[in-house]
């Protein structure tokens, strides 16, 4: 319930907060809208002698499509993208799982980034960006430098961020007209974490045959997961619902989930097949109209 | 131990203070300031018995450190009605029985106040996915469902009143 | 709140549900002391271990204390399983208090457990109630596992039936998981130990502490904090709350005690956890001729909690309200390295219930008929005292009525997925309870021995005054538990204050009345509250109260395994309504804790004993998302007490799980055995 100790820095501008991170390297943590940090230092599950809050950071928290781009500074509340109309109106993925994270309170706290970087497994930004193919920018004292979504989260709580780097912004291509995409959930109960979910963000062609596609996978794999061999599977083919069938087998086959508190390892994969199977159907359905 | 020094507004009173940075909002209000209508009753945040305004919007006070709340506005329970009239949502708490044992009050009310400040005349359902922060152990939320819709026309209805005063 | 001088004209210990509305509340963690220490308690890590050394904070070498079995279902001849205040060369669960530390304020206290030093030797826990029968004693000095045994009924041989069936049935543990966990503050000057606590009984608090400290009980207040809620975990003494005052005594000083979620889930006696083997035997036509159970009762580490009384509890309400001729029920109680169980609404009723209305449902099926003729015909229109010993009135007319309240036969023809339950609910009214009134200055004060937590006990006082005394309601306040006040008191549980803290009022209320009579000849509240009075009464009663219940559910079942409650009814016999509103908004709150425990709610373990369980949120405290809008009818049949009054604080909490779980089984086309159902149980 009570935090240890630790000194706290809130730096306005990002090249302050860069050079605190490099002046405590190591003993420094990155804190934005601290819905995942603080309760870990409340039960003491972990501690650090330095935090460095990043949420006065100015011009990091914003939505605009820009240069091909859906570009979302990292400090966007989860709420913000929630009540945004660009992303209501073009991004029904990623505002599906907005509205479906946590609680509306958490989400008024909680930042998109900091979605992403805590690489909790059962966060729900994760597997969209990857379902979209998003570029994730990250600046580092000495450089600045972009990541593919797939390759940002490396495990269970760890990212290719460097020491002393800060996820800044995430650019998501603008998909292209035919394109349509879903984020379903499947949970215990309202709020709480997934037992699985997915996300598909798929473009046809004129043939309305799948151009590109791409499946992310929440809570089902000690990481976010791109099912890389269904995306493959799906390409150049239209979906009914024999196609959506064996994706979700494909699907299921790329997923390593644990038996833990939410089910088996065998259930997880048995609604992990389910919702799969719905959203592969629901994201060609809505790329059809598009 | 070092403390940072923090300007809040709370409650519409301009504050300057010393705090620990590990303090959480929710006990620098109740502990320093003496404000004990927010309350704890998780360490997950799970429950929203802590639950205040941040400008204006509702967030959970035990998930954000107090230094965290430098420079900005914070309302609690204690702030939303002036001198002895309740808010219309406290009316409707009251008559519509929204609570029994009284601790998810402060809670719900001010989540509730939030939602109907963007929103104000929700349905049922949108009342019930607002309260997913927050949990009650005691009236299974029909009541307090009940209470949000009566104090959304009772808002309303003073709202106008107000309009009225100052259109004479 | 100023401490040592509290006095019963502090506005502050009235209870006055507006203030919550406000924020103005006076819960435990509100009281601020001058000097208080906050206590932090060091938990075990391990089930079971053997506790090598133990260097700093308090602890057993401090306070060998034991604790003193009070309040609800207490048993004190708990023996070699009566908990330690402070773990004493083992340690027997996981969140088992080991040591405390003292602080000036709570995040040092948290960083002083570090100061602490133990060194365990970890042992083979046994977890569940298998491992309890299968495996040595937790406890040295002991034979086996078994906390108690009981028998109700006398045993026969199996009759030659042409209908046997058999189940295996079980409840998950519950955690009570009221929103505000518990808290204590103890403060010891000029030689009283005055404590302020969270609770549903300052009586059981008072006696616990005195008991174990070896007080005097005239130096010992106990008065209650507003308490948010309860639901059984609150009514008795716990190992912390004698640590506050022992260490408010030994340091002089303040000492506040508040528990964290984390705490309440580990350490605060959950409810449920029992299973049971029940043979219901049976004519071709459904009627039950015999049943025979065995229930085991899953008891935790220690006899501390309700673990024992519950054997016989249980297994003395298994044939529920229906007439059956023969039955014989055994109850054990099992010691496990879990946390001692305790009360959770209902404390033995809804366990019981879930047994035989499962068994009906089994029997309806076996032969072929609708569940809810199978219950009417095993009803009777006559009273019945149930070979186990139970009381039942006439209960075939209430499930009559019931039916058709609730609209069953309709929804039985439209709906795949509905259940109905019957039952009985019996009120703890033994041993009764006590009231006092005082009349000054034109104001009626009123204190109970059973303090309210939200039932809405200032409503009925406030009513039951007026009724007897005249007295408009606004010139009458209800203040909180407070032994200063009242000499004797029992506690709030067992659905029973309405009827006898209402009954002691309204002997009080009688005696008042008389009082001015003697005085002026006559009796108008203005005479009343012209004088100064001061009357108290501790009412003993004995009686058994009955009240019948139905509800009525219907579900859906999706293609995930999650179950979306269509209809959730009630219709109950609440007696005479001392405040409809009140009444209904607590069978609402239960009927969410019924739907809670079938749907979500449990306690679950690994193998080494350790709580996986790990917010409240796992442990499936339900959102306003995930219930439904609750119908709730009530009957008003007046019992035989002079206001009226019948028990319903647990009626829903009986009903609801064996209704909704029969409509969820009927949906899957899953025989269903045990709560909470998951969706994992239910996805095909």
């Amino acid at each position: 319930m009570h935090p240890s100790s630790f000194e706290y820095f809130a730096p306005a501008r990002m090249e302050e907060a860069l050079s605190l991170l490099s002046k405590h390297s190591g003993e420094a943590k990155i804190m934005a809208g601290g819905q995942s940090l603080i309760p870990l230092l409340k039960l003491r599950i972990a501690s650090f002698p330095y935090v460095v809050d990043i949420s006065r950071i100015e011009g990091m928290d914003q939505i605009k499509e820009e240069r091909g781009f859906l570009e979302i500074g990292a400090l966007t509340k989860i709420s913000e993208l929630e009540d945004s109309n660009i992303i209501k109106d073009k991004y029904q993925i990623l505002h599906e799982a907005a509205t479906q994270i946590a609680d509306p309170l958490v989400r008024n706290r909680g930042t998109v980034g900091g979605n992403i970087s805590h690489a909790d497994p059962s966060n729900d930004i994760p597997a969209v960006v990857i379902a979209m193919k998003a570029k994730l920018e990250v600046i580092g004292r000495k450089e600045k430098r972009t990541l593919n979504a797939d390759s940002f989260i490396t495990d269970s709580f760890s990212t290719a961020l460097e020491e002393g780097e800060i996820l800044s912004k995430i650019l998501i291509p603008i998909p292209d007209t035919r394109s349509g995409g879903c984020y379903i959930k499947q949970k215990k109960s309202a709020g709480d974490f997934s037992i699985a979910a997915i996300a598909v963000q798929m473009t046809l062609g004129d043939d309305y045959k799948v151009r590109s596609a791409g499946i992310g996978l929440t809570s089902v794999a000690p990481k976010p997961t791109r099912a890389v061999k269904a995306e493959q599977y799906i390409e150049g083919k239209r979906v009914d619902n024999s196609v959506a069938k064996e994706i979700s087998k494909i699907v299921v086959s790329e997923s390593d989930p644990s038996t833990d508190f939410y089910g088996t390892a065998e259930f997880k994969k048995k609604i992990l097949g389910r919702i799969a199977e719905d959203a592969i159907n629901l994201s060609y359905e809505r790329a059809m109209v598009k | 131990m070092s403390t940072t020094k923090i300007k809040t507004r709370i409650n519409g009173k301009q504050i300057e203070s010393e705090v620990e940075p590990r303090k959480l909002l929710v006990h620098f209000l109740r502990e320093d300031l003496g404000l004990t209508g927010t309350h704890i009753g998780c360490d997950t945040s799970n429950c929203g018995a802590c639950t205040v305004l941040v400008d204006g919007k509702a967030i959970k006070s035990c998930t954000m450190l107090a230094v965290q709340a430098d420079g900005k506005e914070v309302t609690s329970i204690e702030g939303i009605s002036k001198d002895d009239e309740l808010h219309p949502l406290q009316k409707a708490f009251l008559e519509k029985h929204g609570l029994q044992c009284g601790y998810c009050t402060s809670g719900m009310i001010l989540t509730s106040l939030w939602l109907l400040r963007k929103n104000k005349n929700p349905t049922e359902e949108e009342i019930r996915k607002s309260l997913s922060g927050n949990l009650c152990r005691c009236t299974g939320y029909q009541r307090i469902v009940e209470s949000v819709m009566y104090g959304a026309q009772l808002m309303i209805e003073k709202e106008a009143e107000e309009h009225e005063m100052v259109m004479r | 709140m100023n401490m040592s001088t509290v006095r019963w004209e502090d506005s502050d210990l009235a209870y006055d549900s507006s203030n919550f509305v406000r924020g103005k509340g006076h819960f435990v963690d509100d009281i601020k002391l001058q000097g208080m220490l906050f206590m932090t308690v060091l938990r075990s890590p391990y089930a079971r271990a053997r506790i090598l050394s133990l260097k700093g904070g308090m602890n057993s070498q401090d306070l060998g204390a034991k604790m003193a079995s009070v309040g609800e279902g207490a048993d004190p001849g708990a023996g070699i399983s009566i908990e330690p205040v402070f773990a004493t060369g083992f340690v027997n669960y996981v969140g088992e208090p080991v040591a405390a530390v003292f602080a000036e304020d709570r995040y040092k206290s948290t960083d002083l457990l570090e100061s602490v030093e133990v060194d365990y030797e970890p042992l083979k826990p046994v977890v569940t109630m298998d491992d309890a029968l299968a495996f040595g004693p937790i406890h040295e000095g002991m034979k086996n596992n078994i906390l108690v045994e009981a028998t109700k009924g006398d045993d026969f041989s199996d009759p030659k039936s042409p209908i046997v069936l058999e189940d295996t049935l079980e409840n998950e543990r519950v955690s009570t998981n009221p929103i505000e966990p518990r808290g204590i503050v103890a403060s010891y000057a000029d030689g009283i130990l005055n404590v302020w606590i969270s609770t549903q009984s300052v009586h059981s608090i008072k006696e616990g502490l005195v008991e174990s400290l070896n007080l005097n009980p005239d130096n010992v207040r106990v008065m209650q904090a507003d308490t948010g809620g309860a639901f059984g975990s609150k009514g008795g003494l716990y190992p912390e709350y004698v640590m506050a005052s022992y260490a408010s005594m030994k340091y002089r000083k303040p000492v506040k005690w508040i528990e964290t979620r984390r705490e309440h889930l580990t350490s605060t006696n959950p409810g449920r956890g029992v299973r049971s083997r029940v043979k219901i035997f049976a004519e071709r036509s459904g009627k039950i001729t015999g049943m025979k159970g065995d229930v085991l009762i899953d008891a935790g580490a220690y006899g501390s909690g309700i673990a024992s009384f519950s054997a016989q509890f249980v297994a003395m309400m298994m044939t529920g309200p229906y007439s059956i001729e023969k039955a014989f029920v055994t109850g054990r109680s099992l010691l496990t390295n879990k946390v001692p169980q305790g009360p959770y609404r209902g404390a033995g009723r809804p366990e019981a219930s879930f047994f035989i209305e499962r068994m009906v449902d089994l029997l309806a099926d076996e032969v072929n008929k609708d569940p809810a003729d199978v219950r009417l015909l095993n009803t009777s229109d006559k009273p019945f005292n149930s070979p186990l010993g139970m009381k039942i009135d006439a209960a075939r007319p209430f499930f009559e009525s019931a039916i058709k309240e609730l609209e069953y036969r309709k929804e039985a023809k439209m709906t795949k997925g509905v259940g109905v339950s019957f039952f009985v609910l019996v009120p703890a009214v033994y041993p009764g309870e006590s009231a006092r009134i005082m009349v000054r200055d034109g104001r009626i004060r009123v204190w109970l021995g059973g303090n309210s937590h939200g039932q809405g006990h200032e409503d009925f006082v406030k009513k039951l005054v007026n009724e007897e005394l005249n007295v408009p309601g606004d010139l009458v306040t209800l203040y909180r538990g407070d032994t200063g006040m009242t000499k004797v008191g029992v506690g709030s549980w067992g659905s029973r204050s309405a009827i006898v803290a209402g009954a002691a009022v309204v002997s009080v209320c009688r005696k008042l009345k008389k009082d001015v009579e003697d005085d002026n000849g006559t009796y108008s509240y203005e005479l009343l509250l012209a004088g100064s009075y001061d009357e108290f009464i501790n009412e003993e009663k004995r009686m058994t109260l009955n009240s019948f219940g139905a509800n009525l559910a219907s579900v859906e079942v999706g293609k995930f395994g999650t179950v979306r409650v269509k209809k959730c009814l009630a219709y109950y016999d609440v007696g005479r309504a001392l405040n409809k509103e009140m009444v209904i908004g607590q069978i609402q709150g239960g009927m969410a804790q019924g739907i809670g425990q079938t749907l979500h709610e449990g306690l679950f373990y690994n193998e080494d004993g350790q709580l996986i369980t790990s917010s409240i949120s796992d442990a499936g405290v339900p959102l306003a998302e995930d219930l439904p809008n609750f119908g709730v009818k009530i009957a008003e049949n007046r019992s035989a007490l002079p206001h009226g009054a019948k028990g319903v604080g647990e009626s829903p909490t009986i009903g609801v799980p064996t209704a909704l779980i029969r409509a969820i089984e009927k949906a899957s086309g899953l025989r269903l055995r045990k709560t909470p159902v998951t969706a994992e149980d239910l996805m095909q």
